[in-house]
């Protein structure tokens, strides 16, 4: 980019010529590599790969055992993974639809309760008895590996 | 043009561009400014939520007694006329005239306490609606002949009655209290029974005409769902408790088994109402629980007296919680304002408000060990909130530091081109 | 090194390009400061290219992913706020040098022979770069976006006609959708691009076939005197001072991203109402503007297909402005006062628009 030998451009001193264009050179290539650190970070994929918004790991699979449940975190709201007694697995929003208390899983009533005011939900998620108006929202649950993974319905 | 000159010229237009992009960065960065504020405002204007629970509910004003509508206008939109029941049927037959008042509720009783006859309307419909007003203190004045208490039609109109499902029925959920209140909201008709007409205006400053009124939950309490709705009367003093058990039962179960309960029904005082009152039941404050007026323990605790260590703990307990939980939030704020991710301090911070949740309902074991137990969870999570918080702002000072850095590799490559550009020799004109 | 140049020599005509390039001049007069203008647009574009493709490595063209994409790129991917602001702030510095770039133009009067081509080439990019910018704008999928797009695209439904048909196309569909989501992108990283490569490589051509014009005040100084006007070398008097140019741009960018972050807004809602006070970017609100203020018939024609009419009778004459203009001191003069009137009508409207509009 910058010619050298070009008659114009020798001016008095060569030796002064060559100690600026040597710091010239050495401050662009911190200018380069301010701008390229960046992007070649940019370029590597992050560790969690895809936003967790459609979907997001669970927790190991063989650690949930029948009729017991699991609370994690699904983006900024909780939601909540069930081992029926079957062994099938469940999943839902774990906000209670009345207040946005959230859930818990009852293995004495092997149904899902809220204790903030004596709310009841099915294991397909419908409220079957208290103040919740509305069923909970229910996920996919599936099994990837050794990991449960819990998807939103689309 | 000589050497000096061109210098100027050069450090002038430098100079100049600079201050040009600067102005210009200015000028993006206030108009950016604005648009952000006018987004921001949008955005408020979007998210203002209704008023909050506390704020006194827009409850109508006490309706009195319906003002006269013309019958047969009014029978043509009543359930009665289109299951074929016909003026006759109550006013027998010849021109229709008023019923008397002590005969109004046998008449309706005449078929609707008469299950077969009921049943060919629908088969699940209840039919001890008579025998239940026959236990209520409306029903008893009534049956003693005093008719200045309610009956069938007062409630549900005599003509143009409709469903208890319908929204425009007065006894239907969202509309009960009104109704009670056309009575029990006037000084004028409850003076002579000695009966307090504040209660109306109490309940309608409460959470639950809230819930109900503004969040459309049919869930909360109305004035039936605590007195019944037939056989209407005052709870008695051990009744209360179990009414407000069947939606609070976690405060419920734990007041059962506490020392307060025994020394509520030592004392006689009547369990649930002692502190959150009847009619005006307001959000609890943690100011409540203190050694020193006005809050609520002190009515009767005193710092000599037995409780008041474990006042003092609980209330330390709620400030430290309060104050931790502030903290984390007004930090994880600001982060997200500026744009970092705080999913895992907002799960936190959800995690302190359900246990600060539980925190209350502790309360009411009266009791260290379970208080203390969510306390120390709720503590953890406000503080896991708190470390989120640190660790996104920490983000963010690195990258504004790295810009720093970035900015400052950048000056040095302009000042050395400058230095460059200064030395270049003069141009040979053509 | 050397022999791999004179390889490449043998088969590309690197010998006349580098004799191009070390010929090549830029004359110097006190005006020679707005030559660094299109040098300016041309960088900004370029970054936006360059953080373009980064992006477009995460971003999801779809109604249901585009928001959460671009949160993902925002939060989670590394120095992913760093390149989304970038290119958020360059798009609107870009448009504001190509504008400053258009207007030194037009009073240092460049466009005049043999450079007719070379003005009509860039005026069509000027609009496609606000193509660029009206395209781009939508592809976060917010609420402001999508509200804002619904008004933009509305407007070309005034003219008869063909009107409903234009907004069929633009929109894929009656309504501003998912379908719209994907063809602006379309436009944005395909269409838009090509049309750039070509009038792009156009204008860059024949800027250096033409050299840099020098204006008739300049000209005439020099033709009184009898001295020429004097030029300096493009490398590596001009272009070192160009380089200085865009490093401060890059600077300029690089604290605008950290100070002033481009926000992300609310997920847009199909069915929600508009919020108040929708508007498009700041460089649409002069036309916003005129439109708002228009009264609702002008001599019985609806008002907004008045003003439509107006800003295309004003778009047309300017593109084909070299042919209008005689270049005698008088019509320099009368296009002078025209500019300054346009300048000051758009900065005027703009404003009114930022202080709250006629509403």
């Amino acid at each position: 980019m910058i010619p050298t030998g070009a008659p114009k451009d020798q001016p008095a001193n060569p030796g002064r010529r060559r100690a600026i264009d040597w710091l010239l050179g050495s401050w662009l290539v911190g200018v380069c590599g301010a701008v390229f650190y960046p992007v070649m970070r940019f370029l590597v994929p992050p560790e969690v790969t895809e936003a967790p918004t459609l979907s997001v790991k669970a927790g190991p699979a063989a650690s949930l055992a029948p009729n017991s449940a699991r609370l994690v975190p699904f983006g900024q709201t909780p939601a909540i993974v069930v081992r029926m007694k079957t062994g099938e697995l469940r999943a839902f929003a774990g906000t209670c639809t009345h207040l946005s208390c959230t859930v818990q899983y009852r293995p004495d009533l092997e149904h899902i309760w809220c204790a903030c005011h004596n709310g009841h939900y099915d294991l397909t998620g419908r409220n079957i008895s208290g103040p919740p108006p509305r069923p909970l929202d229910a996920f996919e649950a599936n099994v990837q590996g050794d990991e449960i993974v819990i998807t939103r319905r689309t | 043009m000589t050497n000096r000159r061109r210098w100027e010229v050069l450090a002038a237009s430098a100079l100049w561009l600079c201050a040009t992009l600067i102005m210009a960065g200015i000028m993006a960065g206030i108009m950016a400014g604005m648009m952000a504020e006018v987004m921001a405002e949008v955005m408020a204007g979007q998210n203002r939520a209704p008023a909050t629970p506390a704020a006194a509910p827009q409850v109508p004003a006490v309706v009195p007694a319906a003002a006269p509508v013309d019958p047969v206008e009014a029978y043509k939109e009543d359930v009665h006329q289109q299951s074929g029941v016909t003026c006759a049927s109550c006013h027998g037959a010849g021109a229709p005239g008023p019923i008397a008042r002590t005969r109004i509720a046998s008449l309706c009783a005449s078929c609707h306490s008469n299950p077969v006859y009921m049943r060919t309307f629908r088969p699940q419909v209840r039919t001890d609606q008579h025998s239940q007003y026959l236990t209520s203190v409306h029903g008893q004045q009534m049956a003693k002949g005093e008719t200045r208490v309610a009956t069938c039609s007062d409630c549900h109109n005599a003509h143009g009655v409709r469903p208890v499902k319908d929204a425009r029925s007065p006894v239907a959920p969202v509309n009960v209290a009104q109704t009670c209140a056309r009575c029990h909201g006037d000084g004028n008709r409850m003076t002579p029974f000695g009966r307090d007409p504040a209660v109306y205006d109490d309940w309608s400053h409460s959470v639950h005409a809230a819930a109900l009124l503004q969040r459309g939950d049919t869930s909360a309490p109305t004035c039936s769902t605590c007195h019944g709705s037939h056989g209407a009367t005052p709870p008695g003093i051990d009744s209360v408790a179990n009414i407000c058990s069947t939606c609070h039962v976690r405060e419920a179960e734990l007041y059962q088994s506490s020392t307060k309960r025994v020394a509520f029904e030592l004392a006689e005082q009547p369990a649930c109402l002692t502190c959150h009152s009847n009619h005006k039941i307001v959000h609890p404050q943690d100011a409540w629980i203190d050694l020193k007026e006005p809050a609520l323990c002190a009515t009767c605790h005193t710092d000599d007296m037995a409780g008041a260590a474990l006042i003092r703990t609980v209330r330390t307990g709620f400030d430290t919680l309060t104050t931790k939980f502030d903290a984390a939030k007004a930090l994880l704020d600001r982060a997200e304002e500026a744009g970092m991710l705080v999913d895992d301090g907002r799960s936190a911070l959800r995690e302190a408000t359900e246990q600060r949740v539980r925190l209350r309902v502790a309360v009411h074991a009266f009791a260290e060990a379970p208080f203390k137990e969510s306390l120390d969870l709720g503590v953890a999570a406000a503080d896991r909130a708190q470390q989120a918080a640190d660790a996104a702002m920490k983000e963010l000072n690195f990258r504004r530091r790295g810009l720093a850095l970035a900015t400052l590799v950048i000056l040095g490559f302009l000042l050395t081109l400058a230095v460059k550009i200064r030395r270049l020799p003069p141009p040979t004109s053509p | 090194m050397a022999r791999t140049r004179d390889w490449l020599a043998e088969r590309l005509p690197l010998d006349a390009i580098q004799a191009a390039i070390d010929h090549k001049t830029v004359p110097q007069h006190r005006h020679s400061f707005w030559y660094y203008l299109g040098g300016m647009t041309l960088f900004f574009f370029g970054v936006q290219v360059a953080t373009g493709i980064l992006l477009l490595l995460y971003y999801r063209p779809s109604a249901t992913e585009a928001y959460d994409s671009v949160q993902f790129i925002m939060t989670r991917v590394p120095f992913g706020w760093l390149i989304r602001s970038i290119h958020s702030w360059s798009a609107n510095l870009m448009v504001g040098a190509a504008f400053v770039h258009l207007f030194s133009v037009l009073f240092l009067k460049a466009y005049r022979k043999p450079r007719e081509l070379t003005w009509i080439s860039g005026m069509l990019l000027l609009f496609i770069t606000m193509g660029f910018g009206f395209t781009g704008y939508l592809l976060p999928w917010n609420e402001l976006a999508f509200f804002a797009t619904r008004v933009g695209t509305d407007i070309p439904g005034a003219i008869p006609w063909v009107g409903d048909a234009i907004v069929t196309f633009l929109r894929g569909g009656p309504q501003v959708s998912g379908a719209t989501l994907t063809r602006f992108y379309g436009i944005h990283v395909a269409v838009l691009p090509a049309m750039t490569t070509v009038l792009l490589g156009l204008h860059l051509v024949l800027v250096q076939y033409h050299g840099m014009s020098v204006p008739p005040s300049v000209e005439a100084q020099a033709a009184r005197t009898g001295r020429p006007v004097p030029s300096m070398p493009f490398v590596p008097h001009f272009a070192l001072r160009d380089l200085f140019g865009w490093m401060v741009a890059l600077a300029l960018l690089a604290g605008l991203s950290s100070y002033l972050p481009w926000e992300l807004g609310v997920k847009a809602d199909l069915f929600a109402a508009a919020p108040a006070g929708i508007r498009p970017e700041w460089y649409f609100l002069w036309t916003f503007q005129a439109l708002k203020v228009m009264p609702g018939h002008v001599l019985g024609i609806e008002g907004e297909l008045v003003a439509i009419g107006a800003l295309s009778l004003g778009a047309i004459a300017i593109i084909v402005l070299p042919f209008l203009d005689p270049n005698t001191a008088r019509s320099r003069r009368i296009v002078n006062w025209f500019a300054t009137v346009a300048a000051l009508f758009m900065v005027a409207m703009t404003m009114w628009s930022l202080m709250g509009g006629a509403e």
